[in-house]
């Protein structure tokens, strides 16, 4: 099948979105179905369907969704409305939109914990230490799984 | 115009210290954050702490006795919870009430114009919380929505301070000045609005008016 022409073909616009809480392991599909619940639930089905939002990219706590130009402030609303991720609370915080993947890639920056192994006990329960740059200092709940986290920085773990 | 979140939650009522709440309101754009609880330092990382306090009230005997507690005369700012009609014309009178807040939980018409215009003559702000219109789905939101436009026409009309907040108890609750633009505009408020009511905490706090000379 040839290809459509440049001009006949869809414009599009790509959303750069930071994933919070950093560290948090995002699956692709699953990021998918979240921004389609939030967008849908927020916009409304029809214009859900002229936007077309597809998860391009998820990685390195980024994620690049795709648009149909001129949907990029509704759909960058709807981001702003994810909360969770399958079972994980997860936040999106829109960075940049533009033309281009290539742009975009221009603008991650990413974020990896100063490694320690730092221990914190609150109440009766123990906490691993991950610091980020900035004076961030995130506690997770020791566990297998859904582990509770506290955020706090480096002023409040110096106090304590 | 100092930007302002009108009200957070912090740790130990949500997840995250005031100090992280303030790095990251830094990094969203914001100048200070509103603190409902206790506030500890007044500036963390370039941004100021505000103490606020919120009352939860049934009548406005019980407002006027919540006022007189000590931790609500310390606050900078104090906000007080919607209720019916009656209530929310007496809060819109009480001096000592500097917002009105959690609108979108009343029924329709519980903030109508005689209030409007009281609020607008006394310097009472109404509060439009984005919390609703990120954590509610259907038809919650959608009254959320409504009430809000309403309160917007209303705030066209009669011109009271608007104060807009992200009732966050997490960093993850927290939004960035362009996504709450983002999210106003969905029930139709203007950029230029949404700026006005972001800085309006920091013009009820420190009112502009004439210099004064003394002698």
């Amino acid at each position: 099948m040839r290809p459509r022409p440049p001009t006949m073909r869809t414009k599009r616009r790509y959303i750069l979105a930071r994933i919070l809480p950093y560290g948090a392991a995002v699956d692709q599909k699953q990021l998918y179905l979240s921004v389609i619940e939030a967008a849908a639930s927020l916009l409304g089905d029809a214009a859900v369907g002229l936007a077309q939002p597809a998860v391009v990219y998820c990685d390195a706590g980024y994620a690049v969704i795709r648009c149909r130009r001129g949907a990029e402030r509704d759909i960058a609303a709807a981001l702003a409305t994810v909360t969770a991720v399958g079972d994980d609370r997860v936040s999106l915080r829109t960075v940049a939109a533009s033309g281009t993947i290539r742009a975009l890639r221009r603008r991650m920056r990413p974020i990896r914990p100063i490694p320690e192994d730092e221990e914190i006990t609150i109440g009766e329960r123990a906490y691993a230490v991950c610091r980020y740059p900035g004076q961030k200092v995130d506690l997770i709940e020791k566990g297998i799984k859904h582990q509770k986290r506290f955020f706090f920085s480096e002023l409040d773990l110096e106090e304590r | 115009m100092k930007i302002t979140d009108a009200c957070i939650f912090p740790y130990p009522d949500g997840d995250s210290t005031v100090s992280r709440m303030a790095i990251e309101a830094g990094e969203l754009g914001f100048d200070s954050l509103v603190v409902i609880g206790d506030a500890g330092h007044r500036l963390s990382s370039g941004v100021e702490i505000l103490q606020g306090a919120i009352i939860t009230a049934r009548s406005i005997k019980e407002v006027l006795r919540d006022l007189r507690d000590p931790a609500v005369r310390r606050a900078d700012l104090v906000c007080a919870d919607a209720g019916d009609l009656s209530f929310n014309r007496a809060l819109a009178s009480t001096n000592e009430v500097n917002v009105i807040s959690k609108i979108h939980a009343t029924r329709q018409n519980a903030f109508d114009h005689v209030a409007a215009r009281t609020a607008a003559e006394r310097g009472v702000a109404v509060e439009i919380s984005i919390a609703p219109l990120i954590h509610l789905r259907g038809m919650k939101r959608q009254q959320a929505l409504n009430r809000y436009a309403d309160i917007l026409a209303l705030h066209r009309r009669y011109g009271f301070m608007l104060t807009l907040s992200s009732a966050a108890s997490s960093i993850l609750d927290q939004r960035s000045v362009r996504e709450i633009r983002g999210l106003c505009g969905l029930f139709g408020m203007t950029g230029a609005e949404v700026n006005e009511a972001l800085s309006s905490v920091g013009r009820m706090i420190e009112p502009s008016g004439p210099v004064g000379a003394v002698r």
